[in-house]
């Protein structure tokens, strides 16, 4: 239990450092030398330091939001499995309760927006609201796939020990569409390209930092922060399925599992440099690759356990 | 039953006592609001008593020995009564300060009469058990409550709603009417609880042909017409029980008597369960479709009913497979969700109810802002959105949980029942995102933002009798969806006493799940109330200050630049075209000077599109080749009876 919180703890204070890979890879691609690894924590910090200006036109959702969002982003956290580790709180259903707080988090970042007045923001919100539709589509396709082979409705129970493997075992290469469908879900979630573009402020072009814009100081800093961890959460998951391995040994385990999630990051920060953002009348096209291919894999590993 | 009795007594007493004293108009309604709540109120403890000391209550009376009128309350019914009495005493309550029209003082006072009616219909509905007693007290129902509809009767909208309104109930009834008629056939008995015994080829055909009648008062798609047209003309108490309850009574009817006729073909549960998908994602899409209020919030009860049916028709598939778990899972979740939804959406109707009072329009475009000055309505409407949206820590989240559990037993089981569980999963989860999607688009825009016109501007709200049954309410709502242990039991005493075929089932690990969804909640509130005490910290002794929202560079903004209700669902709405035809009117500009211009959009509900082309043009065609018939001669009507007579003693 006691080791479960201290790598919950780890995880929220390791991932905004996750997060600046990205950063650094995208660097290497431009021929640049790029921001410091460990540039989030200093605008966090600095973030933290400053106070903030509130439009006129905004009320108290607008200072509820990045709690919300962070908060859920957190608890999230509480449930996901590190290194194969037992997670702090498990239970039958947990995915639920979590998908659903993302949701919540979403819906108070979305209000958020809609409280500036800003006709900016409403887009974004409007975007914000539209895509993960689909998404959650996706993830509950790729959930019913995980509780035909396991069983189970928890996270532990997918990603704890050697579970993973054991899914692949079951599965087979169809497990592969599932990794290439959470990646999607990944980019979408975390409003990276191609789906939005976390690098500029250009306000039309966006998703996610449009809805941020009227935000300043601490509460900026709770907004940043959430987003990292909520990346780190999607991350997680990734890596233990492309690397699904155990020793049994914790140090070796929780080495293995941090080049897992560089892998992934690093992947993040190459697509980002090799691919265009999609129009955004392209985006639901390609969220729905990622459902198909979530119901694909689900379709034919049923068959091949039948 | 004397407790029951005696509340629908003094709830008929309370309808009746206005047209005495209506003259005096404060009298009026403070006479008749204590009264009815006051009745209420002793149903309400009553059915609570019941649902949970289980064991049915029975009365019956004869009248002259030609039919006998018999009630019962059993865990069933019991559990539908606490909707009805609870919903009913808030909405009783907010009329006292919703009716605030003096000069149509006669005409409230038949509204409060047809309003006890509409209650103690209800009641007697979810009681009877006897088809005679069942349908006297249906029509009832439906009659009362097509007389609170068209209570704004001067305006030609509001009376092709009631009209509207009152084809559908009728021709529902006419199929329940059938359905009835088939099973007395059967066993010549007006029971309800005989009808086990006969073939299942008949069952199956009550049950369809029943589902269709309850389906229309409930509102499944395509029967759900009447509903976005009735709920808007209503006033606004009236809509919250209409919408919170009545339409549950249709829901009522198909469980009731599945559970009576023991049909254990998976067949119905399939049509249910699709019909359930159908309802859930068109009412929502269509939903986010709509401009005007409450008729948005009527469309998201169309949604609701879709997620009660895939709940219930989840459970009839475990009980035809023989999966008593999922059977439990399903049914328990389905009524859950009934009070959840009689909960958050009267509280959703009660908040629009006072919008329109305070600014004097529907039109959600032409709101904005309001939370600033309605602090109470706002925060409250809020938490029925986020509880509608079955987010937790909040009730609708407590009931899907219980419903995807359901879902989720359903996979393990084999060909047309797992794609039907399948497809049942990834739609809740598509009607979640949806959902989500609308109710930040009502709160965004119409309580978010600047005011869009100057009608929303100076707004307040004083009136304690409306503001206090929509605290009530968000209370109750976030009560169920951080400690739902008492109500998942109540929803759990519904389930088995109405005969569902199987044994009983440890009730444990039911319980267990509560406590699971409490644990999660409270951890989010512990995380959130550290995350408070950061911020507060975060923000001692800073300079806060206060401007205009950016503009990015633009520094002339004004109000009608927000982004509007409109374009917020266009482009999901473009995602579901197919479903949901937009139809768009949009003079081009040009010149350099150009004119004036204008943008209206309407989304067409392809059931009223159809149903107008496909059943209503050619029964119009054939009744009007039939006129002849009717002529107006006395003498040729009593003719046509005598022949009629005869006609059915040689050939019946």
């Amino acid at each position: 239990m006691i080791q479960s919180i201290l790598l919950w703890v780890l995880a929220m204070l390791l991932a905004p450092f996750f997060s600046a890979v990205i950063l650094k890879v995208k660097a290497f691609f431009g021929g640049k030398k790029g921001p410091p690894l460990l540039i989030n924590y200093y605008t966090l910090a600095k973030l933290f330091k400053k106070g903030s200006v509130y439009s006129t036109s905004t009320t108290f959702i607008f200072k509820l939001g990045p709690m919300i969002s962070l908060g859920a982003a957190v608890t999230v956290l509480l449930f996901l499995p590190f290194a194969g580790q037992p997670p702090v709180f498990s239970f039958r259903g947990d995915l639920l309760f979590i998908l659903y707080l993302l949701g919540l988090g979403r819906f108070f970042t979305i209000a958020a927006a809609m409280d500036t007045a800003s006709p900016f923001e409403g887009m974004g919100a409007a975007r914000e609201a539209y895509f993960p539709i689909i998404c959650e589509a996706t993830l509950f396709m790729i959930l019913i796939l995980f509780y035909v082979l396991t069983g189970e409705l928890s996270l532990a129970a997918y990603f704890s020990g050697t579970q993973p493997f054991g899914m692949w075992q079951m599965a087979g290469s169809p497990m592969l569409f599932v990794v290439i469908a959470f990646f999607i879900i990944l980019l979408a979630e975390n409003s990276r390209v191609p789906v939005d573009d976390p690098a500029t402020h250009l306000e039309l072009t966006m998703i996610h930092e449009v809805m941020v814009l009227d935000h300043s100081g601490p509460d900026l800093g709770f907004i940043e922060l959430g987003s990292f961890c909520k990346l780190f959460f999607y991350a997680s998951i990734v890596a233990r399925l492309i690397i699904p391995f155990e020793s049994g040994y914790m140090a070796l385990d929780l080495c293995l599992f941090a080049a897992s999630l560089l892998i992934v990051y690093m992947a993040v920060g190459v697509m980002e440099s090799v691919m265009a953002r999609y129009r955004m009348d392209r985006v639901p096209k390609f969220l729905l690759t990622s459902f198909a291919l979530a119901f694909f894999a689900t379709v034919i590993t049923l068959e091949f356990l039948k | 039953m004397n407790s029951f009795f005696l509340s629908t007594a003094l709830i008929c007493f309370g309808g009746l006592v206005t047209f005495l004293v209506w003259r005096q108009f404060v009298l009026m309604k403070a006479a008749a609001v204590s009264i009815i709540s006051i009745g209420c109120t002793i149903g309400l403890v009553d059915a609570v008593v019941k649902l949970l000391n289980p064991g049915s209550y029975t009365a019956s009376f004869e009248y002259l020995s030609l039919f006998s009128l018999s009630f019962q309350i059993d865990g069933l019914s019991a559990f539908f009564l606490v909707a009805i009495y609870a919903v009913s005493m808030l909405a009783t309550i907010y009329s006292f300060h919703y009716m605030n029209n003096a000069e149509k003082a006669l005409r409230s006072a038949a509204n409060y009469f047809f309003f006890s009616l509409l209650i103690v219909s209800m009641a007697l509905v979810v009681t009877a058990t006897n088809m005679i007693s069942f349908m006297l007290s249906w029509e009832i129902m439906s009659l009362s409550s097509f007389f609170l509809v068209i209570y704004d009767y001067e305006s030609a909208e509001n009376r092709k709603a009631g009209y509207l309104y009152f084809v559908f109930s009728h021709v529902g009834a006419m199929f329940i009417l059938a359905a009835f008629g088939i099973l007395y056939g059967y066993t010549g008995s007006f029971s309800f609880s005989s009808g086990s015994a006969i073939p299942d080829s008949a069952k199956l055909m009550v049950l369809i042909l029943s589902f269709v009648g309850f389906g229309s008062k409930a509102g499944v798609f395509p029967f759900h017409v009447w509903l976005p047209h009735a709920h808007p003309a209503a006033p606004s108490h009236i809509s919250a029980v209409m919408s919170g309850v009545m339409i549950k009574t249709g829901i009522y009817g198909i469980v009731r008597l599945y559970a009576s006729l023991n049909l254990h073909t998976p067949l119905f549960g399939e049509i249910v369960l699709v019909a359930g998908m159908i309802s859930g994602i068109l009412g929502v899409v269509y939903a986010l479709g709509q401009h005007d209020l409450k008729r948005l919030l009527a469309y998201h009860s169309v949604e609701n009913i879709g997620i009660i049916l895939i709940g219930i028709g989840l459970g009839m598939l475990g009980v035809s497979f023989g999966n008593p778990i999922m059977a439990v899972l399903g049914f328990s979740g389905g009524l859950l969700h009934v009070l959840n939804h009689s909960i958050f959406k009267s509280l959703l109707f009660m908040g629009a109810g006072m919008v329109i009072q305070k600014t004097g329009t529907r039109t959600i475009d032409m709101l904005g802002g309001l939370l600033k000055n309605m602090k109470i309505t706002g925060i409250t409407f809020l938490v029925g959105s986020l509880a509608i949206s079955g987010l937790p820590p909040f009730n609708g989240f407590v009931s899907e949980f219980i419903i995807y559990l359901g879902g989720f037993k359903g996979v393990a089981l084999d060909k047309t029942a797992f794609v039907l569980s399948i497809l049942a999963i990834v739609s809740l989860a598509i009607i979640g995102g949806l959902a989500l999607a609308c109710f930040t688009k009502v709160v965004g825009v119409v309580f978010q933002g600047e005011p869009r016109s100057a009608s929303a501007v100076a707004v307040d709200e004083k009136e304690p009798a409306m503001l206090v049954p929509m605290l009530v309410l968000a209370g109750i709502c976030i009560i169920i969806g951080v400690f739902p242990r008492m109500f998942i039991a109540m929803s759990l005493m519904a389930v088995p006493v109405s005969g569902l075929g199987y044994g009983r089932i440890p009730m444990e690990p039911f319980i267990q799940m509560t406590a699971n969804i409490s644990l999660a909640a409270t951890l989010f509130f512990i995380i959130l109330l550290v995350l408070i005490a950061l911020r507060t910290v975060l923000y001692r002794g800073k300079t806060i200050g206060t401007a205009g929202t950016w503009g990015c560079g633009f520094t002339q903004p004004t109000p009608k630049m927000q982004y509007s209700g409109t374009s917020y669902a266009a482009s999901i709405l473009e995602f579901f075209r197919p479903a949901a035809p937009l139809q768009e009117d949009h003079p081009a500009i040009h010149g350099r000077f150009p004119q004036k211009t204008h943008y209206l959009s309407h989304v067409d509900d392809i059931a009223e599109l159809h149903m107008m082309r496909v059943v209503v043009n050619p029964f119009l065609w054939l009744f009007d080749r039939l006129r002849w018939i009717q002529h107006g001669d006395i003498h040729l009507y009593i003719g046509y009876i005598l022949l009629a007579i005869v006609v059915l003693l040689f050939f019946v």
